[in-house]
Order: C-alpha cells, then structure tokens, then sequence
C-alpha cells in the first residue's frame, strides 16, 4: 500500500478521480518512524507545535473584555459569589462553551488560565479535525498539512489563547464539516443527521456561527451529484433543532426571557462598529497572504480536477464572508471559521499541484513541494510566535489578546479601595476588566443612555456629572488601550477629572521603547480618587 | 514585558518561559501609590481608635427619623396624640403618620419642651403648638427609609443608638455647648442665649485637647470667619446659623489666639486633610446647609454625611477611626420616650445618634443610655483627659458602640440607594439540565454516526 505524501491518487476516499493534465509528484513509499508513519510523526509535531504557540505565556497578561464577560459568566453559572455579582450569566450569546467551563469551574475554583487552557486545548482537537477533514476530501497528507497550516496560523492561535467562543465555534464547525464531508462520501444518512447535531452545537456555542447551515445547504443545493433524501433531511433537521431548542428552554427554565431577545434586537440595530475594508485589512494577515495565494492558485491551476470538495469549501468560505462583511458587526475573530476550509485548499495546491516548469528537473518536484511548505509554514510560524511572546502591546484590537496591567489592578484594587466603591471607566470593556479582576462596580462612560444604542447588557450612568458630585461615583480609571480609540469620551473623562480635582492614587506603566530607542516607563492604567 | 526567547527543547522551553514571564510580569510593572505620615498615629490612646470625627445635624427627634426603623425603639403601636390631653378626644387625636414633609420649623424653646413633656406625661406634642395658635400635627410625622436612605444603609452595616437624649432640654445651642463643655454655659434656662461678650473662659473639650497635645480642627461648612459673637447678625432667628451652632465661635480665646483659631476651618478642608493623610486626632464637624434642619433638604443632610464618611472610608485614616453624628436637639417632633431628667438641663427628647467605625458592631442597636457628653466621654477615655463636668465624667461613653475584640471590618462605601442587593440568581439547575441535554443529545448522534460507520465496515472485513 502506498501512502503519498503527494499523490492524490493514492486517495480511495476520492469518487470520480478525473483525467489529470496537471502533474503530480512521484509516489514515494511508506516511511516509518519507529512505528509511526511520517505522516502521523508530522501531524504529531504539528499538535506539538500547536499545543507551544498556543500555551506559552498563555497567562502573562489579563484579560481582555470580552474574555473576562464570558468567564464572568462561567463564574456566574457556577456560583461564584464575587463575580455573580457583577456578571449575571444570561448576557450575550448561548453559552455551550461557558457551560461547560462553569464544570470546570466548580471543580477547581475561577483562574484566569483555566478558561484559555481549555480553549486552546480545543483549538488543539481543532486542528486534528482539520487533519480528518483534509484527509477525507485530499488524502492524508493534505489532511497532515491543513493541519500544519492551522496549527501555526496567527489567527487561529491567537484567538485559541483567549476565552473567546470563536475558537470553540470554530471547532464544532469544523466538526459539521468533518460530518459533511464523511456524508457526502459514504451517503449514509446517519452523517447528515450528526451534520445537523453539529450544526446545533454550533449554535449554541455562538449563534452567529448558524450562517454555516446556509453554507452547508448551499453545498448541497450546489452539488447534485450528492443526493439527499427528504427523510434523513428531516431526521437531520431535529437533531439540529434539539440542540437548539435548548437555549430558549435554558432560558425559561432560568426565569430569564427577555434577555436574548434585548440581545438581538439590539445586535439588529445597532450601528456599525468598523467601516467596509475591516475583514480586507485585518484578516488576510492573520490567515497568511502565502496561504491565500496557495489556496486561490489551486483553485485556478487545479480546476481541471474540480469536484464537489471544493464546492464545499467555497461555500464554507464565501458564505460567511458575505455575511460577516454585510453584517454591521464586526469582530476579528468573528472569520476564524472559514480558516479550516482555506487551509485545506492551501494545502491541496501545495500537496498536488506540480507546475509544469518543473518537468524539466527530475527530481525537483517532491522537494520543490516541501520547500514551498516550509516557506508557507514559516511565513505563518514567525509572526505567530511574536504574537505568542509579545507582551508589550499597548494598544490592541479588540479580540487580538490581553491587555497588559488589568490583572495588577483588579489585584491593587481588592486590597486598597473599599468594598461597594463604585469607579467609572472610559468605555465598558475596562469597566468589565474592573468589575472582573477588582470587584467593584463599574460603569462606562461611552455606554448610551439610549437602549437603543447600547448592548443591554451594559448599565450606563446617567448622569456622571452628579454621580461624581454627589459622590455616588469614587473612583475614575484611565486606560490607553480605550483612550487610543475614542477621542471625544477621553476628553470628557478628562473634563470630568478636572471639574472634580481627581486625584492620581495609582498608576501602572509598562517599559515602551522611545522614538530615540531607549525605553520609558509609560502609564497605560491611572486610577484617580474624587472626593468631594 | 517580554517573553523569554528560548531555543531549548519545547518542554524545557515551555516551563522555563512560563517561569520567567511569570518572574518578569512580577517585576516589570510599576505600580505606583501616593502615603504620607499620619500625625495623629503617634498619640498615645486607650483604644486602636486615633480619630474621632463628630458631626452635629440639627432638629430631629428619634422617632421622627428612626421611628419606623426594624427592632430600634421606635413608634408603638396605638398611639395618638390628642391635641389637647385634658380633654381627649379620640376623633381629633393625631396617630403618627409617613411624611416626606421636611417643611416645619417648630418651635423647641425649653418652653415647648416644658409643654410637650408634661411633667413626664410626654403627651403635650401638638398641645404646646394649639397652646402658641400653630397646627403643630405636622410634629407626629416621621420619614421612612425613601426619605434618609443613607442614614439607613449605615445604621444596617453599624451602629444606631436609641436612646440618645439631647443633653439639654432646650434648643441648638445649650445642646451644641454641652457637645463641647459638657455644660449649658449658663446657670439655668432663664432668658438662654449666647452671651453678649460671649463664653468667657468656661474650659472646653479643645482646651484639654491642646493642652495634651492631642490635634483637633473644627470644621464648618461653608465657614464666614468674619461671623461669630461680635457680629451675630440681626439676632433672634436672624442670627447666623454657624453663631448658634458652632460654639468655638463664641468665645473670644478661640478668635483671637492664632494658634486655636487655625483650628476652625471650612469643610471642605476635612477632605483636603483626608486626602492629604493629615486629619487631626479630633475633628468636629458643624453642617449649616446640610444639616437637615427643617425646613431645609434631608437629602442634602443625607448627601453631605455620605460624602463625609465615604471619603473617611477612602483615606488612610479609615482603620483608627470613629466617625458619629447627631442631631443638635429633637426640632419640636414627637419622641415617645420620655427623657429622664438627671439635672435641671435634661435630658431632652431622644435624637437620632449614629456611630461608624472599623470597630463598630454591625448593624447594632445601642440602647444605653447616651447624650451628647458620651462624646466628650469617648475623647476624654481614649486620650486620657480628665472631664469637664459631672455630665461627662457621669456619661456612658460611646464606645458600647465598638468592638475592640473584632478584627478591624474593611471599608464597605455606603450609598443613597436603598435598592435591594440581592441578585436575580438565575435558576441554575434549569440552565444545567438544558445544556446537558443539548450536549448529549448532539454528542449521542454525532457519536453514533461515526461509530456506526465504523462497525459496518467491521463487519464487512
């Protein structure tokens, strides 16, 4: 038995196998390494570069926002009586993965790593999903080098280091394609029905993560030659809808109705949080211009062998992205599903594509391949281990890592202020990293009075002029990251600190390089007292 | 903060970076806090207690704010005042009744209190204003928790004393002279006022304060330095509200000597000292605008006094302190309690008294038996100062209040708010019971697919 790294031939998972002008690589026999195939030796270093990129220095630094609402919720759920106060657990999105943390947390008490080790512990399951799926459709060795792919990609360790539902999400659509794909090869029935229980998981991990049911109809509706009975269609329409049904039901049950339905409308209204051209700029990077190019190429240089795989991939790429694009809201990490698809296509064209050119050089081809696979992995590894072991950042996007100095303040905060102090922030996400490291209540000032206008589950302070007059508000906090972004409510911070004569009691600096290279400590976190 | 950069192997890599990330997030950051000394920490004292702040509201009787308050000696049931006791008549008699009415300034001479007293009958309330041809009914009204939410909020977390008498059976300032001489000032209440070349040299709490070395600052709100004895204003109910209820500027010693005159300050001061860690070892405090004399705003009394004690709570000097108020006399409003008369000056009618401190009991209800003297009682025990008087050599002091035993409880900021705190706990049992089928239910199929899969191809092998 052959087992190619470059032969897609070799593959019996594949159904019509076509005429092939494009060349591909010598068959090569199987190699062993002491009873493990290379395939399985380079999958496995693959996790184990994965598991380092993931898990180093995964706790230096705090939380950011968002990581510190869904662990809140985690608490909430499992009864942390400090946190319970501040995070009430119905807040934004179903909460599979919150849920499931919320276990982890009655059993071992509320850490900060916690939460990110058990992301990045699926984001690890993640990548050997995408292993599976690559072999499925591609044969073994584009499954062991999607999942290299993954396993280095910048935007796949970076958001499986942080507590956020994107790297869950991530794993259960990747899962719903594992399904799909094992469907559309096998059509038995009882795939579909577990697409549909996928999908449902999907669902209740982050709502959002439903626009790949669209992809995978879409797939279907596109691809005749896979055929799909009425019945098992139906079967896989229950098992999705069970899943589903959970979440009003969890709500009911919880005596909580109306908080899903504040969070959406509002999410259906609310403006929009990045112009157009945010996914172009931002997420092309993350996932690694030579993969894109890798993946588009083979599209092009491969179409003569085009079946329904790369149907199925398009639609699992183009579908949310049309989406999330349309969509007012927009997240860094909100396109992390598609990353598993466009990997598996990037590693189809590196695996199977031989250029024509390189006939002429007998025995260049296998090598020209590894060489551009390592160029490709490289090119994804460097900038993620600075992502990994950078941790200087002073000003973030939102849902790219921590931010460093909450965790010593919340920490300096539970000591030195006193108990029911009430502070108020520049924006919500530091008034949620207080509430989290510190304990003590916290409002935004950015957060609108007006409903419509802001998340429901943010409280605003309605008059900070009297709350700091009356002494209703004691304590304001200054941070860089939100001053960086939103000039008009820094300026009536600062007006409200003068008016009042708040006074600076502590302040945390990080070392930043100077434009003349030297380095000065430079405050990214001030809290200042008012009194009257 | 960076990363250790190593090219060991992964698991050596991993541990040894984590530790040193670890080590440098430690050290790295610069966290920086303001502290300077705290003078009043170097006096000797009885106590852990190293400042006393004292605070005087004015014109409410006990009953009038506290006397719905759960488990304090408050309003009994079936009572109703008749308005003239020797002819009772059960369908004009008043009950007492919920006001948020602040609006009356009763009249609470020693005459009045003569005449709602009764020789111990306590049943003249509304006779002694039908005697003066005023509707006096306004004087069974007492606030509920909507009308002094702060007040609430602290005697809940600490100290509310029930039977805190007015020292004097009279107004503001005999009351206002025994909080600081443990004395009237006078001989008796004929014709009682400030004299016209003011106190003399009656010895006060501040005198023995100086002479000790113990600091002291009298805080005034909104302080005129050019308003005191010599120039009181128009007299009568025109004189200067911080004349009648700041004493010290009734004596010439404390206007003319720099060295006691510094002493008597603006309040705002008491915030500049907290901030800057320099509160003296015995602060009083006179409110004028916020002292919640009828008719001016409780929330305003309110306000003021939760600004006051929260910054206390803010500063430094929070885990040696005892902060207390009172009201200067009962403003006319019915006390159910008749006031044991232990001189010719009093008691007068209970008034609500209110003791904060890291060592205060929680949400205790003091019932001995105090007046304005258990103050002087306090500073005196705690700074080993002989008293001034019988009154306060005889007083109980405050202290029953405290709890040297306990460990000092942290600051807890109070609000305005007397909204519950209790969470909407969500039912957590539905929420667990839900996603536990939703996860099974899905793992069970997707499960199934792959492992029935698995079997047939088994079986055909």
């Amino acid at each position: 038995m052959l087992d190619s790294p470059l032969n897609p031939s070799a593959d019996r998972s594949l159904r019509a196998p076509t005429a092939d002008p494009v060349q591909v690589a010598e068959p090569v026999e199987t190699t062993h390494i002491r009873g493990m195939s290379v395939a399985s030796t380079v999958l496995a270093l693959s996790l184990g570069v994965g598991a380092v990129l993931r898990f180093w220095n995964i706790n230096a630094l705090g939380y950011n926002s968002d990581e510190a609402v869904y662990t809140g919720q985690a608490a909430a759920l499992a009864g942390d009586p400090a946190l319970s106060q501040f995070f009430p657990i119905f807040r934004a999105h179903p909460m599979v993965f919150q849920y499931l943390l919320s276990l982890v947390y009655s059993v071992a008490g509320v850490h900060d790593i916690i939460g990110r080790s058990l992301v990045a512990l699926i984001g690890l399951a993640t990548i050997f999903l995408v292993y599976r799926v690559g072999a499925e459709l591609y044969g073994q060795w584009t499954g062991v080098i999607a999942a290299t792919l993954m396993a280095v990609m910048p935007y796949h360790v970076v958001v499986t280091r942080q507590v956020l539902l994107d790297g869950p999400l991530t794993f259960c659509t990747t899962l719903t394609l594992l399904l799909l794909v094992r469907y559309a090869n096998t059509g038995r029935a009882l795939y579909l029905m577990g697409v549909g229980a996928a999908l449902g998981l999907t669902f209740l991990t982050k709502e959002t993560g439903f626009v790949l049911a669209t992809a995978a109809f879409a797939f279907l509706a596109l691809c005749p030659e896979i055929p799909v009975r009425i019945k098992p269609l139906i079967l896989a329409g229950v098992c999705m809808m069970v899943p589903i049904f959970m979440f009003p039901v969890s709500i009911a049950l919880a005596g909580r109705s109306d908080t899903a339905r504040s969070y959406l409308v509002w999410q259906l209204l609310r403006r929009s949080n990045h112009t157009w051209d945010f996914f172009p700029t931002v997420v092309p990077p993350a996932i690694g211009w030579l993969v894109l190019a890798a993946a588009i190429t083979g599209l092009f240089v491969l179409r003569s062998r085009r079946t329904w795989r790369e149907t199925l991939l398009l639609s699992w790429i183009i579908i949310p992205t049309i989406v999330f694009q349309i969509w007012p809201v927009k997240g860094f990490q909100y396109l992390l599903p598609v990353a598993p698809a466009i990997a598996i296509l990037a590693a189809r064209t590196l695996t199977q594509w031989r250029p024509q050119w390189t006939h002429r050089f007998r025995t260049g081809l296998p090598w020209l391949n590894m060489a551009a696979i390592i160029v490709v992995t490289c090119s994804l590894l460097l900038p993620s281990w600075h992502d990994a072991s950078d941790q200087q950042a002073t000003s973030r996007m939102a849902g790219a890592g921590g931010i460093p100095g909450v965790r010593e303040t919340g920490d300096w905060i539970q000591v030195n202020i006193p108990q029911d102090a009430v502070f108020v922030t520049i924006g919500p996400s530091m008034a949620n990293l207080i509430q989290f490291y510190g304990h003590r209540k916290a409002y935004g000032l950015s957060v609108s009075t007006n409903p419509l206008h802001r998340n429901p589950s943010y409280e605003p302070l309605t008059n900070p002029d009297a709350s700091l007059r009356y002494g209703d508000v004691q304590y304001m906090v200054w941070d860089s990251f939100t001053a960086s972004r939103t000039e008009f409510f820094t300026n009536t911070f600062n007006k409200y600190k003068d008016k009042y004569h708040a006074k600076e009691i502590f302040s945390y600096s990080i070392p930043v390089n100077g434009p003349d290279g030297t380095k000065t400590n430079e405050p990214i976190i001030i809290i200042y007292e008012v009194t009257p | 903060m960076t990363a250790g950069r190593a090219s060991h192997h992964p698991s050596t890599a991993l541990v040894l970076g984590m530790v040193l990330s670890l080590l440098g997030a430690l050290a790295l950051p610069i966290p920086t806090t303001a502290k300077s000394a705290d003078a009043a920490l170097q006096l000797d004292t009885n106590t852990p207690i190293k400042h006393l702040v004292t605070v005087m509201q004015s014109n409410h009787s006990f009953d009038s704010l506290f006397g719905v308050y759960p488990g304090a000696n408050g309003i009994p049931k079936g009572v109703c005042m008749e308005i003239d006791p020797e002819n009772p008549d059960p369908a004009t008699c008043v009950k007492p009744f919920a006001t948020t009415n602040n609006g009356a300034d009763f009249d609470h001479s020693h005459d009045t209190f003569l005449n709602q007293y009764n020789d111990g009958q306590n049943d003249g309330f509304l006779n002694a204003f039908r005697q003066r041809g005023e509707d006096g009914q306004l004087a069974m009204g007492h606030y509920t928790e909507s009308d002094i939410p702060f007040s609430y909020n602290a005697a809940e977390e600490y100290v509310l004393f029930d039977h805190f008498f007015t020292s004097a059976s009279a107004g503001s300032v005999a009351n206002r002279m025994f909080w600081v001489t443990g004395t009237a000032g006078v001989t008796d209440y004929q014709d009682y006022a400030i004299p016209e070349k003011g106190w003399g040299d009656l010895p006060t709490i501040f005198d023995a304060l100086e002479a000790s070395g113990v600091s002291w600052k009298f805080y005034i709100e909104n302080y005129d330095p050019a308003r005191t004895f010599r120039d009181r204003g128009v007299g009568g109910s025109g004189t200067y509200a911080q004349v009648n209820w700041a004493p010290v500027l009734n004596f010439d010693r404390f206007l003319d000597d720099p060295a006691l005159a510094d002493n008597i300050v603006d309040l705002d001061q008491y915030f500049t000292d907290l901030e800057n860690n320099e509160l003296p070892a015995v602060s009083y405090v006179v409110t004028i605008g916020s002292s919640g004399h009828p008719p001016s705003s409780l929330l305003a009394s309110e306000r003021m006094l939760k600004q006051m004690v929260n910054a206390l709570m803010m500063s430094d000097a929070w885990d040696t302190s005892v902060f207390q108020w009172a009201y200067d006399d009962w403003g006319g409003w019915y006390d159910h309690v008749p006031p044991p008369q232990v001189d010719d000056f009093g008691y007068g009618f209970r008034t609500p008294a209110q003791l904060i401190s890291p060592y205060a009991k929680k949400g205790y209800i003091d019932s001995e038996t105090h007046d304005f003297t258990s103050i002087l009682k306090f500073i005196e025990d705690n700074w080993s100062l002989p008293p001034l008087s019988t009154r306060d050599a005889n007083a109980i002091s405050i202290a029953t209040g405290l709890d040297f035993e306990q460990s000092p409880r942290p600051p807890a900021l109070l609000s305005m708010s007397r909204e519950t705190k209790a969470l909407v706990i969500p039912k957590r049992s539905g929420i667990h019971l839900s996603y536990s089928i939703a996860i099974v239910s899905a793992g069970v199929v997707i499960a199934g697919s792959f492992l029935t899969d698995r079997l047939r191809k088994e079986r055909r092998r």
